[in-house]
């Protein structure tokens, strides 16, 4: 058990310390940086600094709104939409539920490369390029195949008689669905939604080919763009919103550990 | 009252008023049908159409049959490209997998495993552009890794981390590798738990310990859940592209490209839509075999079993 602990505290001191070096050096001013070693810490006021000086120019601020409004509506109509496939599919004896399940599944294990061009074209034809609608309408498909899937494998634990049950009731399928399959299934749609919105948050390649300006743009594709400007000559007010939009994320996923990996081993093994 | 066979249900519904929830069960699968349809299936389509064009995006394609993949193949960058990619896939499956499996079982079973697991956790909810920025700035030439290695008087202070291939690979499968082990040491984690109980107290009685009992006991049982971890790992590195696009975007020049960078230099750089889907199309039937044939080999080692 010690040589457990003192490989494990070696790991963890080592994992940890990109993490110091992250905070040490987005506290330090742009104009101090070389005043500093750099594995000093800077001051606290040098780190609202840079917060301040990332938010400024990296545009921020339009792109924290956006991506959270992606970050919660995308995963939210996904899990339902998902949900509401599972239901079809396990409850309601769909004809050929397992091959449209496939259908459904099978989508998200190509590579997103292959839809990229034709979103790309097809977004601007349509107008819904560097638009927010077209932002959630494709954060939420993508997020639907892994919700379906998750949702049609806690849907099969459940007794096919509780649905019986409810139509002798007289219960309409809306109202089986709605009423008694989603609240039953709330642990594995929370933990779905966690992980969608944690993807949404963190993603680069849709921000990269589907938007333009500072509004629309999510905000890991503006940290990119505030790296690639001002890498050499602010490295530190770069590091410091590299900080600022890990944040929310790290924070929801340390948060909900528990809630999470209970909801996908009920629905995943 | 038990559980109806398939065979069964069949039976009862047939017995029932014609398909009583035919019309419905289409409504609640339509949604994510359609969404599927039409923002996923629909552009697969047209970049495979697209990959046997010449096309830039303006005017119409036009057709010039396989053209693109000669070109391609014939690029000594492309085959960079691609070596690079191995590099990801075969440095993923052995660190941050491996690692993950190690943290996991000696986290196993301890008290306080959540605090011990928690710095491995923290940067896997960081995306990967900000991983990016962190271990630029740490792997600078004579950055803070440099000075670290000076001060401690170990060699490879004088080398230029993200300047020189293959080099800037590596190091970036090892920034991968920081981000990615807490999520597959979770992984490994729920695994171990749904182990049951009996059989390693047995062989314990039997006078199996430590890694005789992990190899003989823990190993085996643990196998499907392997094989999942495993296979995210091969498609997940295939597609590598945020953590690079962080570092070093591909260079200097295209030595640290991956076929997910390629594809997207050709199509959004170069304007050369043709080129551009034909590696995309490459990349996809090389993540589908990969994967089918991964799989293949583990359902057929587990029925040899």
């Amino acid at each position: 058990m010690a040589l457990r602990r003192l490989i494990l505290g070696i790991l963890g001191v080592l994992w940890l310390v990109p993490v110091y070096l992250l905070l040490a050096n987005a506290s330090k001013l742009p104009a101090e940086f070389g005043d500093y070693g750099l594995w000093e810490p800077g001051t606290l006021a040098g780190l609202w600094a840079n917060f301040a000086e990332a938010f400024e120019r990296g545009k921020l601020s339009g792109g924290l709104l956006s991506t959270a409004t992606y970050a919660i509506v995308s995963p939210l109509i996904a899990v339902i939409v998902g949900a509401a496939a599972g239901f079809s599919i396990v409850a309601l004896r769909l004809r050929h539920g397992f091959a449209w399940f496939v259908v459904i599944f099978a989508s998200s294990i190509f590579p997103l490369q292959m839809i990229l061009m034709p979103l790309f074209v097809g977004y601007a034809e349509t107008g819904l390029f560097n638009t927010r609608i077209g932002m959630i309408l494709v954060y939420t498909v993508i997020a639907v195949p892994f919700s379906a899937f998750v949702m049609r494998n806690f849907f099969t634990g459940i007794a096919h008689q509780v649905f019986e049950a409810a139509v002798v009731d007289g219960a309409s399928t809306l109202r089986i669905f709605v009423a008694i399959y989603l609240p039953m299934a709330l642990p594995a749609l929370i933990a779905v939604f966690i992980l969608q919105a944690t993807f949404i948050w963190n993603d680069l390649l849709l921000g990269l080919t589907l938007t333009q300006s500072a509004e629309v743009r999510p905000i890991i594709t503006a940290l990119s763009a505030l790296q690639s400007t001002y890498g050499g000559s602010a490295m530190s007010t770069v590091l410091a919103g590299g900080l600022l939009v890990s944040l929310p994320t790290v924070v929801l996923f340390l948060a909900t550990q528990r809630v999470f990996t209970r909801g996908l081993s009920l629905g995943q093994f | 009252m038990t559980m109806p066979t398939p065979r069964q249900a069949e039976l009862q519904a047939a017995s029932r008023p014609k398909n009583a929830y035919r019309l419905s069960s289409i409504g609640f699968v339509a949604p994510s049908v359609l969404l599927v349809a039409v923002v996923l299936y629909l552009p697969f389509i047209w970049t495979t159409y697209i990959s046997f064009t010449e096309y830039n995006g303006l005017g119409d394609p036009t057709w010039v049959g396989l053209e693109n993949y000669r070109e391609m193949f014939a690029d000594p960058e492309f085959l960079t490209s691609i070596r690079n990619t191995l590099f990801w896939v075969v440095g993923t499956i052995a660190l941050p997998v491996g690692l993950g499996l190690l943290i996991a079982t000696l986290t196993h079973g301890m008290p306080r495993a959540t605090w011990f697991r928690l710095p491995f956790l923290i940067p896997y909810a960081v995306s990967g552009v900000a991983v990016g920025v962190i271990w630029s700035f740490v792997l600078q030439t004579n950055g803070a890794l440099s000075q670290a290695l000076e001060f401690l008087h170990l060699p490879g202070s004088e080398l230029r981390w993200l300047l020189d291939g293959p080099l800037n690979t590596f190091v970036m499968i090892g920034a991968s590798t920081w981000q990615g082990a807490g999520v597959n040491a979770l992984l490994f984690g729920i695994g171990l738990q749904s182990i049951p109980k009996e059989p390693i107290e047995a062989a314990r009685v039997d006078g199996a310990s430590g890694f005789t009992l992990f190899r003989t006991m823990t190993w085996p049982m643990l196998a499907p859940l392997t094989t999942v971890v495993v296979g995210l790992a091969i498609v997940g590195s295939l597609k590598t592209f945020d953590v690079i696009w962080g570092m070093t975007k591909g260079g200097p020049g295209r030595v640290s490209e991956t076929l997910a960078l390629t594809m997207f230099k050709e199509t959004f750089v170069n304007n050369s839509y043709g080129l551009g889907a034909a590696v995309a199309l490459f990349l996809t039937v090389v993540t589908v075999l990969a994967s089918i044939l991964y799989l293949r080999r583990q359902l057929a080692d587990s029925r040899g079993a």
